[in-house]
């Protein structure tokens, strides 16, 4: 049943040949699967099913897609409201549930020993679940892990200089270790900053605690967000997690999150445990990189954005009429020489009033990336 | 977090001026930021985060967001005078708290609330000490004991470990050694071709010679694994190995040798990994200088790449011929994992490359045969008495065969279960009593916080207890003993019953594992007469035998005992030799299988005789040998169907599996929904499944009423995400807003309705107050909402949002059920 509905996908079928096939080179990377006789029994049979719906409806959204007459209404149809009055709503709209929702975070704190006890035995926790999780974690760190540094990395920010943190790690570390052992003499440091990645991963590995249960601990929350998506930064979060005296607590919420990791990130390195811990709570700083949609692509929106720009520029390049070229503008004394000109279009192309393409005479052209409907509600704006 | 707010008159602020600035010393830098760009727009990264958070709306109004993240300002707000929160969100990295030494220091700094929370757990979960009223004091006492405990799981797994690793490590040794003999012989011939003197050595270039004096000796090992992961372990062991055995080692991943970095990142790691100190710049002199400054050259370096088939093929060219230049300064030696076969770096590699590299194959044990040991290792000769139930074997089979294939993981696996066991079992500590063999102490549980009495309450309590010794009424600590001690026995014998089987069928290409699971099920067809309840042997043994037969084809168990009816008189030696070993501890077994020995030696030597007789044997004689063989042959009949009743009656009488003796739960982990829990995240589903069934998380009393209806109280993402089901995979954003403020709108109809009715029966004025709120939302808010809710899909990653091409469509990315 499956096999009609579900082409093979790549790594699946990977695995899947190399546990039915038998026949293959003693060279080859084998595993007799005939070793292994039909399990006595299959846990998974629901989940298969599951699976199987999961498919499934995957292919019935492709079809529906496809058949279905598109609708062709638009985003400004919906008439959006001024920008700012949409933006002064989104930061006054009233939570919805919210005691169920504090109430479902105190229900967690019962889990906190456990969660302690895991993070001790040297597994990563990895937090996922729909709302937001940061609060939670800082709760569950500034609770229970008060004998350990905590520092938290916020990977929903948009760049995080990984290096940085790492200094600050080494620091905390560095604290913590000279407080563990305040008579012996402190060994002379070279500064933090001024030290390799790979130095820095070897201090934070090595054997100098006296005692090897203490750590710091690491809360990344966001470990998929935007500041720590390339795999450089992924990698080296590893390397950084895989320390001897580091542990790491990490949210995620992108359902792709997973494949950032490798096997080896994630079972040797990162080590994670899963929780699923839903808090429905909103999510408020993961959010704000992104666009309001509704703010964004109303043509009324872009006209105010133009008139804006317009209005504080000098009045020179006000009054321009813009399609006009070097030859009209100067008929009007509006610009004296080339280099004025282009001196103005170049404040326009900065802020993507205009926009040059070459036409097929290969003469450069300027235009104006805005609507119809976006220039007419413009002009009575600039020219009262 | 603290929310500092600054006022700041221009309308711009810098990111990298951010943190001077909370700190409230560099204001004049950032204004002088400020007049560069007067243009009006203002470039800010800043922390809109606490404009939503705090609810304190800012006074600044923000237009637009531009691709790089930025904002822009519009200069309107500048004259107002700008008000920006800073808060510690919009840090790419905070230090939460450093380490106190002291538990009570930090509590201080938490809220009142939850304080007193933490206290109702205590009490909770620490009746013993409820006379204990310092809450201070019940915390230490906590932290102790949760000490004790973790000492205990670090005792237990770490003998566990241990002996894995060692097992691991032994099952390699044969083919470590030959590698390292390997080496030295390759090493013997590159000094051979010369040694450069003085002058040749001290120069930064490398001393040429003949072709085959650039020859790369190159080992291609094949891992025979199927995830890499378990590779690593096998070759940090390698280089350990020959790093015990003097020579220089070094590891490269296929990381190293990516295309991005070019040859410098590989040459950089491999430096690291010598040369000590910070490195400027990576050059190969640089290796061969610190090569002529060891003390002794009489050791080759030993260079391994893990993976070498996931390695950029230019990059790895690219440093085979920078070797091969060199070897005669830097005499390296090339090992290189591969996954695959011998083949695989004439696919890889350029001829030119492959022509400098002279190989040599190795083979590494097959993961089946590494599997069987880890298994033996670890639940049927194992140090620790720790083992798992019959589910979680079967789910650790399955999550093995179908979705990991890794040694490692299984191990980890093993380790999240031993975890789990400790975290959710109070009996826990009695695995570490077992481990210590104090057999006649009753397990001290005061260490752990559990006065005896509660232990003893504990013991009785669990099912598996209640269920076998009803009529016991006397519970005392030698009750506990006993049972304790039964257990152990009982689960001692399984293991040895186990290993006779596996002993029996070793050779057919069977998992320890598959044997294990069947050895383990309590309903399997051995188990039904050790059913709790009736531990002592049925002396009717009719039923079983004929489940017994019912089962006769099928199971590796059946399939042990009849091998042992048929193999040949020297195999069936060589096992009962096996089995005497395995049953010292059974005295009952091993005298007969000691019999069965000697039996088989006589018969041996008996044929053997034969044998040489057979030499010097006449025609005439042969009708008497004949006789005589048929004797030898009925003698080993007999011996092979001694063995096999001695099986069944072994199996029968011993192969008691662990779930059917009481108390196990001390020692058997089953949770095994717990385990997949931990193991295996299901993100893309659960996260669907959320949305779809919050109500079930977040147990409301406005949402209860759940249908296939969409309530407008529910989350407006749930609300959202539920409508777009209706939708292909792509969403018309016009539509899809209408869909949802009808939703949103029909709350208004509900609630009026209601408020007439109440009007009618109540009219408290608390009540009027309360509805004559709920006046219509405003389309701002609706549209905020509608914002919000898919900004929230999009951090879920569900949905995707428009591109140029289809400007009015949402892209779905995840299809829930």
């Amino acid at each position: 049943r499956k096999a009609k509905l579900f082409p093979p996908v790549p790594p699946l079928s990977f695995l899947h040949s190399f546990w039915s096939d038998g026949e293959q080179t003693p060279e080859s990377r084998t595993f007799h699967s005939a070793a292994f006789c039909r399990p006595a029994m299959e846990i998974n049979d629901g989940e298969e099913e599951e699976e199987f719906e999961f498919s499934r409806n995957y292919f019935l959204a492709k079809e529906l897609g496809g058949s279905s007459k598109k609708s062709g209404r638009k985003i400004s149809d919906i008439d959006p409201v001024d920008e700012q009055e949409l933006r002064t709503a989104a930061n006054n709209l009233e939570p919805k549930h919210e005691r169920e929702v504090a109430s479902l975070m105190e229900s967690y704190k019962a889990s906190y020993p456990e969660w302690g006890f895991m993070l001790r035995t040297g597994f990563g926790l990895l937090m996922y679940g729909f709302g937001s999780k940061k609060a939670l974690i800082e709760d569950f760190a500034s609770t229970s892990l008060t004998e350990y540094s905590v520092v938290v990395i916020n990977g929903y920010v948009q760049s995080i200089n990984l290096k940085q943190v790492m200094v600050a790690i080494a620091e905390v570390w560095w604290d913590q270790l000279k407080a563990k052992r305040r008579n012996s003499p402190s060994q002379a440091q070279q500064p933090f900053n001024s030290r390799s990645i790979d130095d820095l991963l070897a201090f934070m590995d090595g054997q100098e605690a006296d005692d090897d249960k203490s750590f710091v601990c690491i809360i990344v929350n966001n470990i998929d967000g935007p500041g720590l998506r390339e795999p450089e930064s992924q990698h080296l979060l590893a390397r950084i997690a895989s320390c001897t005296h580091i542990r790491i607590i990490a949210s995620i919420d992108h359902v792709n999150a997973p494949l950032l990791w490798d096997k080896k990130m994630v079972h040797t390195q990162f080590n994670w445990y899963w929780y699923h811990v839903p808090t429905f709570a909103p999510y408020v700083v993961e959010g704000v990189f992104f666009p309001l949609i509704l703010a964004h692509s109303s043509t009324a929106q872009s006209a105010k954005t133009a008139a804006i720009v317009l209005q504080s520029l000098t009045p020179n390049a006000q009054s321009m009429p813009i399609e006009s070229l070097y030859a009209a503008s100067r008929e009007r004394f509006l610009v004296s020489s080339q280099v004025t000109l282009n001196s103005h279009l170049t404040e326009f192309k900065d802020h993507e009033l205009v926009k040059t393409r070459r036409n097929a005479d290969g003469q450069d052209c300027v235009y104006i990336p805005l609507a119809n409907d976006g220039l007419q509600k413009l002009l009575p704006e600039i020219n009262p | 977090g603290s929310i500092e707010t600054r006022e700041v008159h221009s309308a711009v602020a810098f990111v990298s001026a951010r943190r001077e600035w909370l700190d409230g010393k560099q204001n004049e830098r950032v204004e002088v930021e400020a007049q560069k760009t007067e243009s009006g727009l203002v470039p800010t990264h800043l922390a809109l985060g606490s404009c939503h958070r705090g609810g304190a709306t800012s006074g600044f109004t923000v237009s637009e967001f531009t691709p790089a993240g930025k904002l822009l300002v519009p200069s309107g707000s500048s004259s107002k005078g700008l008000h920006l929160h800073c808060c510690c969100y919009m840090e790419p990295f905070t230090i939460l708290h450093k380490a106190s030494s002291r538990k009570t220091d930090k509590i201080s700094t938490g809220t009142g609330k939850s304080r007193t929370t933490r206290r109702i757990d205590l009490t909770a979960s620490l009746p013993a000490s409820t006379d204990i009223s310092d809450v201070n004091a019940a915390e230490s006492n906590e932290r102790h004991y949760s000490n004790m405990r973790m000492e205990a799981f670090e005792a237990v797994w770490s003998s566990t470990e241990s002996s894995i690793k060692d097992v691991l490590r032994e099952a390699n040794a044969t083919i470590f050694s030959e590698i390292h003999e390997w080496v030295r012989d390759s090493f013997d011939t590159i000094v051979s071709f010369g040694v450069p003197n003085f002058h040749e050595a001290t120069q930064p270039f490398p001393v040429v010679k003949d072709a085959t004096s650039k020859q790369i000796f190159t080992g291609l090992v094949l891992t025979r694994n199927i995830e890499f992961v378990d590779d690593l372990v096998t070759f940090e062991d390698l280089k350990q190995h020959l790093k015990s055995q003097g020579c220089h080692v070094a590891n490269l991943s296929s990381v190293d040798f990516s295309s991005k970095n070019g040859v410098g990142t590989c040459l950089r790691s491999l430096l690291g990994q010598f040369v000590t100190g910070s490195l400027d710049t990576a050059d190969i002199s640089m290796l061969a200088t610190w090569y002529k400054e060891q003390q002794n050259n009489d050791n080759p370096v030993v260079i391994i790449i893990d993976d070498m088939e996931r390695c950029c093929a230019s990059i790895l060219s690219e440093f085979i011929h920078m070797l091969s230049e060199w070897v005669l300064k830097v005499p390296a030696i090339l090992i290189m994992g591969v996954a695959t076969t011998v083949d695989a770096p004439r696919n890889v590699l350029p001829s030119n490359a492959l022509h400098r590299l002279h190989a040599r194959k190795f083979t590494f044990q097959s993961l089946p045969e590494k599997m069987n040991y880890v298994v033996e290792t670890a639940f049927v000769k194992q140090s620790s008495e720790f083992t798992i139930s019959h589910k979680t074997a079967v789910f650790m089979r399955n999550y093995f065969v179908h979705q990991n294939g890794s040694v490692t993981s299984f191990i980890r696996a093993l380790k999240i279960a031993c975890a789990q066991h400790f975290s959710t079992q109070p009996l826990c500590f009695i695995l570490h009593w077992f481990l210590r063999d104090e057999d006649n102490e009753v397990p001290q549980s005061h260490i752990y916080g559990l006065s005896q009495e509660r232990m003893l309450k504990l013991a009785f309590d669990l099912p598996s207890w209640k269920s076998t010794n009803n009529q016991i009424t006397q519970l005392s600590g030698e009750t506990l003993l006993d049972g304790l001690t039964q257990l152990k026995k009982l689960h001692k014998t399984w293991r040895m019953v186990v290993l006779c089987l596996y002993e029996a069928i070793k050779g057919e290409n069977v998992q320890l594992l598959d044997l294990m699971c069947e050895a383990l099920d309590p309903k399997g067809p051995f188990a039904s007469q050790f059913d709790i309840g009736s531990r002592v042997l049925p002396s009717d043994d009719s039923t079983s035998q004929k489940f017994h037969s019912l089962e006769k084809n099928k199971g590796l168990i059946n399939r042990a005992i009849r091998r042992v009816k048929e193999l040949p008189a020297n195999q069936l030696l060589v096992l009962m030799k096996a089995w005497e070993k395995h049953t010292v501890d059974v005295p009952e077994f091993h005298s007969e299988v000691k019999a069965l020995v000697l039996s088989l030696l006589k018969l041996e030597e008996n044929g053997e005789s034969l044998n040489q007789n057979k030499v010097e044997m006449t025609n005439t004689r042969k009708q008497a040998l004949r006789g005589h063989l048929n004797g030898a042959d009925k003698n080993l009949r007999v011996a092979n169907e001694k063995a096999s009743n001695l099986v069944d009656l072994m199996v029968r009488r011993y192969m008691c599996p662990v779930e059917c003796v009481a108390l196990h739960e001390v020692l058997c982990f089953d949770c095994v929904d717990q385990l997949q829990a931990a193991l295996i995240g299901d993100m893309r589903r659960r996260i669907q499944m959320d949305l779809q069934d919050f109500h079930a998380i977040i147990r409301c009393s406005c949402c209860s009423k759940r249908g296939s209806t969409i309530l407008p109280s529910m989350p407006d993402s749930s609300i959202m995400y539920t409508l777009a089901q209706e939708h292909g995979d792509v969403v018309n954003v016009h539509d899809w807003y209408q869909s949802f403020k009808s939703v949103v709108l029909s709350t208004h109809m509900v609630s009026k309705r209601g408020k007439s009715r109440s009007k009618q029966h109540s009219p408290t004025p608390k009540k009027r107050k309360t509805t004559s709120e709920l006046s219509q939302p405003s389309e701002a808010s609706i549209q905020a909402r509608f914002c919000k809710a898919i900004v929230e899909l999009q951090v879920t990653g569900l949905v995707r949002m428009p591109n140029r091409r289809r400007p009015d469509y949402l892209q779905r990315l995840a299809f829930g059920s």
